[in-house]
């Protein structure tokens, strides 16, 4: 009796499973068929061939080098600022009981709701601000022929700090949760223990709870670097320049010639671009579940 | 944990790299192509443009300005579709950093564009320009506006009728002849499905449409109408006469008939279907179009390219509501000058050399618009396109809307009434209102006669 | 320096969260504030009020109200969030949840499958589905109705509401798969124990003893699920761009077109103020519901 119950139960399992995996898997059949067709359409169709070409193309033609590059750079930078900044933020947030705790929490996650479309114009107003005082600046401090790209670098419109900045405030919420969440999993022995012990607060962070987080904040930059990476808003609004333009907007603008549509590339480009957040997805459930369930056992 | 820790390293390690990488490279490699052309920085000016084949047309130009003027022309790429194009470039221009020089959609943009300040006057200019005498009149009176001012030049026309098949239409029997008036008109679309049982006519409409509803479809039948202007002199819009009422009675025989498609009007990028495949096959016998179609629609190197178009697709004009025909001529590549550029003097200059006859007549090869300058008439290259060269002779014989400010919302009113005839939710007296209460309720009572 | 040891530590914790403070203040506070003011102006886009905005109070917000393009958006995504985050993909997460919980084989590879739509970037995602669902007879979809008899059709034009509600859930399964593994895994198995030896059926199980110790864990999901979700705009922009005739017009989209599309940005500005109250409604809703200390 037992024992049919629980095979009934594994079918039921397995039977689910299977029907989620073919439903979330299905809709990738067509741009993996149509990365390596040299005829590919826009509908899933059996390659009579199969060919790197496209794959090939996404490397020489357009610029989509200097798109992988930029978005590696600016995304790469996004996560390592949300990481530093929602690292000790969230250790601030855990330790503190101040009255704003909780209000402060629940209002960064609500403010989420906003539409990124209803905020990109006072944004862009902002940002433009603020490019005028820095252009001020570089150009006082560069010599006049390099200030274009000075400006490439620093500047808060068409720049890459200004994105960088942009996309760190977004995805900040979610991370100074998340690293907030573990520290309110970890026991403050090992601080207090190190106090005791007579280490100052720096050595204290470097020593002991940075070792401690590291699962918290793996989780959070990770899921940071997927959020970044997949934003295509901002650089749309704030990117004009053809040498800084990140994939999203590639490969929205290659699906907008109405006309002359190449889906190979296309597929190849999308393949491409999906890789590293596919990677950094599996590498941060891990994460997310220790932080969850208190990763800290000892 | 230690797997971890290391992993964890590897990734800020990668990090880091890239960034050093990243400032390195860039220090090297987007060096200043400023301080490369003379020995001096020579300024730079920069181009908005959208489109493939308009980016290609404007490449074709620009060896030629540079050298000529001694700037460096930088062409900046936005967002292929109208719309998205227009939003990216208004909101630069509203904060200020919109590049030098770009394009404005219709006629219709330019004035709202003036009246927010951001386009600066090139009136003295362009009357100084020996292109001038050359632009024929309906350029000028397009691109002036109601004070005299010129703030945008259109170097472009378009010239819109209606285009048919006419090989379809004769195999069916169908009589090709001019339609008479607005009744003529509708009895030829039914004839056509009586007949074929496929679409008779196509008038842009709805929302996913946008400004090209109007511009492409009831502007068209505007100056045939009872009211033949919309703009009036003192600044308020025509928009409760008779005539515009009788435009939308038209949509809505077209439309309850089903004489037109209708669900891909209701989606995204509608004129895809209709205009890319339901003509071609043959399915849409007729539609309003311009010259751009002979070309970029259904030419040689289009999606579904009709075969020997120009002999199997004819035009008719636009018919009145009681008789008398015409055709709708609207600019376009109407090039505007940033009023906060940099190097407005410059600007202006690289303005006035796309607005020479080799530039036209590049973007004409690829697009389809007839260059709004008489002279083009002599350019070899333009010789060769045969389907263009009657159409520039004809110039002259066209008629045009004249824009005001506030036409960006009448566009769009025109959409939002249109959009509900689609649906079939109101009645031709129905949209009136719907367009008179959109306009009011953005510029105010007093803004609609 | 007499700083007693609390008051230094709590002063090093303010010091730590400054950076945050100030990136979020910057960049979204500070924008979010103009959006409000912007609401009672008629800020434009383009036209004379482009370059001299004025105050105009709450008229856009009297607009709002006899608009019934607002209503309409409103009403659309109550079901596109109900449908999507609130359902389907929290009944999937769950569901997923507890089959993997148990011990079967190929665990790896359901994971892989499930996470997959969740990595995959908006843009990526919109057109992979319009493969599926677009074109009519050559759609995907349509080919694998057709094998069940029922009739190919252009799948975004007749159904367009269910259909972004079945992508949403599809993208969103990973993220409430995550949480309730982890709600789950924090429920020790002694308490599964103890209550099949007292009896119990997995049924009253799941339903008086899991769920409940959950809790925390669902208003959590529910939370972040529905602000992340009424805020979707890229997915669906690129799927269906709000149509056809407005029955996919997500607040998201409606705003986009209000601002960028007819360039009434004081109007789309006042919109946008309204989803935020009704999302702090929404938000408290929750807590009385589920019972949740705020």
């Amino acid at each position: 009796m037992t024992l049919r119950k629980f095979t009934r139960a594994e079918a039921t399992a397995y039977g689910f499973l299977t029907v989620t995996l073919l439903f979330c898997l299905l809709p990738f059949f067509w741009v993996f068929l149509a990365s390596v067709d040299p005829n590919a359409s826009l509908f899933l169709s059996v390659p009579k061939g199969i060919t790197a070409d496209h794959f090939i193309k996404v490397f020489t033609a357009n610029n989509g080098r200097r798109w992988f590059f930029n978005s590696l750079v600016t995304v790469g930078a996004t996560t390592a600022l949300v990481v530093v900044v929602g690292g000790m933020g969230g250790y601030a947030l855990s330790r503190t009981t101040a009255w704003w705790k909780s209000p402060f929490l629940y209002a960064i996650i609500l403010v989420r709701v906003l539409p990124p479309t209803a905020l990109i114009v006072p944004l862009y107003k902002f940002m433009l601000f603020a490019n005028g005082l820095m252009s001020a600046v570089v150009r006082s401090v560069v010599p006049p022929d390099s200030a274009r790209s000075a400006m490439q670098i620093c500047g808060f419109v068409d720049g890459y700090l200004g994105l960088i900045l942009v996309l760190s405030a977004m995805q900040l919420p979610l991370a100074l949760w998340i690293i907030k969440t573990y520290f309110d999993l970890t026991p403050k022995d090992y601080e207090e223990a190190a106090l005791m012990d007579g280490a100052n607060g720096f050595q204290r962070m470097h020593r002991i709870l940075v070792p401690l987080a590291l699962p918290g904040l793996g989780a959070a930059g990770l899921l940071t670097f997927i959020g970044a990476w997949g934003d295509f808003l901002m650089p749309l609004t704030f990117i004009s320049s053809a040498e800084l333009q990140l994939l999203p907007i590639g490969l929205f603008r290659a699906f907008q010639r109405a006309n002359t549509i190449d889906y190979g590339y296309l597929s190849a480009l999308a393949l491409l671009y999906m890789l590293p957040a596919v990677v950094a997805f599996g590498l941060a459930r891990r994460f997310l579940i220790q932080t969850f369930t208190g990763g800290i056992k000892g | 944990m230690k797997a971890t820790v290391l992993r964890a390293g590897v990734v800020v390690g990668l990090i880091a790299g890239a960034i050093a990488a990243a400032v390195v490279i860039s220090r090297a490699r987007f060096g200043s192509r400023e301080g490369a052309i003379s020995g001096v920085s020579a300024p730079t000016i920069r181009i908005a443009e959208h489109r493939q084949p308009r980016i290609d047309a404007l490449n074709k130009s620009i060896p030629r300005i540079e050298k000529q003027l001694g700037v460096v022309i930088e062409v900046v790429e936005y967002p292929a579709p109208e719309k998205d194009y227009l939003s990216k470039l208004l909101t630069e221009l509203g904060a200020g950093n919109a590049p030098d020089l770009f394009t404005a959609n219709f006629d219709a943009d330019v004035p709202d564009m003036v009246s927010a300040g951001y386009l600066a006057p090139i009136t003295a200019e362009v009357k100084a320009w020996d292109g001038y005498e050359k632009l024929f009149d309906v350029a000028k009176k397009l691109s002036t506006g109601a004070d005299g001012q010129i703030y945008a030049l259109d170097s472009m026309l378009l010239v819109e009728q209606i285009y048919f098949r006419r090989d379809l239409l004769d195999k069916a029997g169908i009589s090709t002849a001019q339609p008479a008036n607005w009744k003529d008109l509708l009895d030829r679309a039914r004839e056509i499905k009586a007949k074929t049982g496929k679409y008779g006519l196509l008038l842009p409409a709805g929302i996913g449409w946008g400004a090209g509803g109007f511009t492409e479809g009831f502007a068209l039948f505007v100056a045939g109408s009872k009211t033949p202007q919309i703009a009036n002199d003192d600044g308020t819009l025509n928009l409760n006469g008779e005539g515009v009422r009788d435009i939308f009675g038209l949509y809505k025989s077209l439309i309850d008939e089903d004489l037109m498609p209708i669900k891909p009007l209701l989606g995204p990028e509608p004129w895809v279907i209709p205009k890319y495949t339901m003509f071609p096959a043959g399915d849409l016998m007729a539609t309003t179009c311009g010259t751009w179609c002979y070309i970029y629609d259904w030419g040689k190197d289009s999606k579904n390219p009709v075969p020997d178009v120009t002999k199997n697709v004819g035009t008719w004009a636009v018919p009145g509501t009681d008789g008398g025909s015409s055709v709708k001529i609207s600019g376009s590549n109407i090039w505007a000058v940033n009023a906060n550029s940099a190097h407005l003097n410059l600007t202006k200059k690289v303005l006035l050399a796309l607005c020479s006859v080799d530039s036209t007549v590049a973007y004409a090869q690829l697009l389809g618009n007839i260059p709004a300058r008489r002279d083009a008439a002599d350019n070899k290259d333009f010789q060769a396109m045969t389907e263009l060269v009657p159409v520039l002779k004809n110039v002259d014989n066209g008629t045009y809307l004249k824009s005001a400010p506030g036409f960006s919302v009448v566009s769009e009113g025109v959409a939002r009434a249109t959009e509900a005839l689609l649906r079939k939710q109101t009645d031709a007296a129905g949209a009136q209102a719907i367009l008179v209460k959109y306009v009011k309720d953005l510029l105010g009572d007093n803004a609609v006669k | 320096m007499a700083m007693t040891y609390e008051t230094r530590m709590a002063w090093q914790n303010r010091m730590l969260l400054v950076p945050a403070l100030v990136l979020l203040g910057c960049f979204i506070l500070i924008p979010a504030a103009a959006a409000i003011y912007i609401s009672f102006t008629n800020a434009a886009l383009n036209g004379f009020a482009a370059s001299h905005p004025q105050f105009v109070g709450l008229k856009n917000y009297v607009r709002l109200f006899s608009d019934e393009g607002f209503w309409n958006s409103l009403i659309v995504t109550f079901y596109f969030v109900f449908g999507s985050s609130i359902v389907g993909q929290f009944v999937l997460g769950l569901a997923s949840a507890i089959a993997l919980s148990r011990p079967i084989a190929f665990k790896p590879v359901f994971n892989a499958a499930i996470l997959l739509p969740n990595a995959v970037p908006e843009v990526v995602a919109g057109f992979i589905w319009i493969s599926m669902l677009g074109g009519g007879k050559y759609s995907t979809l349509s080919r694998i109705v057709g094998l069940f008899g029922i009739a190919p059709q252009n799948w975004l034009e007749s159904v367009p509401l269910l259909m972004i509600i079945v992508v949403n859930t599809w993208r969103g399964i990973a993220f409430a798969m995550i949480l309730m593994t982890s709600g789950l895994s924090a429920v020790p198995a002694e308490v599964y124990e103890a209550a099949r030896m007292d009896g119990a059926t997995p049924r009253q199980i799941f339903w008086r003893i899991t769920l409940p110790l959950l809790r925390p864990t669902i208003f959590l999901y529910m939370l972040v699920s529905t602000a992340g979700t009424i805020a979707i705009f890229g997915l669906i922009y690129t799927l269906t761009r709000g149509g056809p005739g407005g029955a996919t017009e997500i607040i998201g989209i409606y705003i986009y077109n209000q601002s960028f599309t007819a360039y009434q940005l004081g109007y789309g500005s006042a919109v946008a103020v309204i989803v935020l109250g009704v999302s702090v409604a929404i938000g408290a809703i929750y807590a009385r519901v589920l019972k949740v200390q705020v």
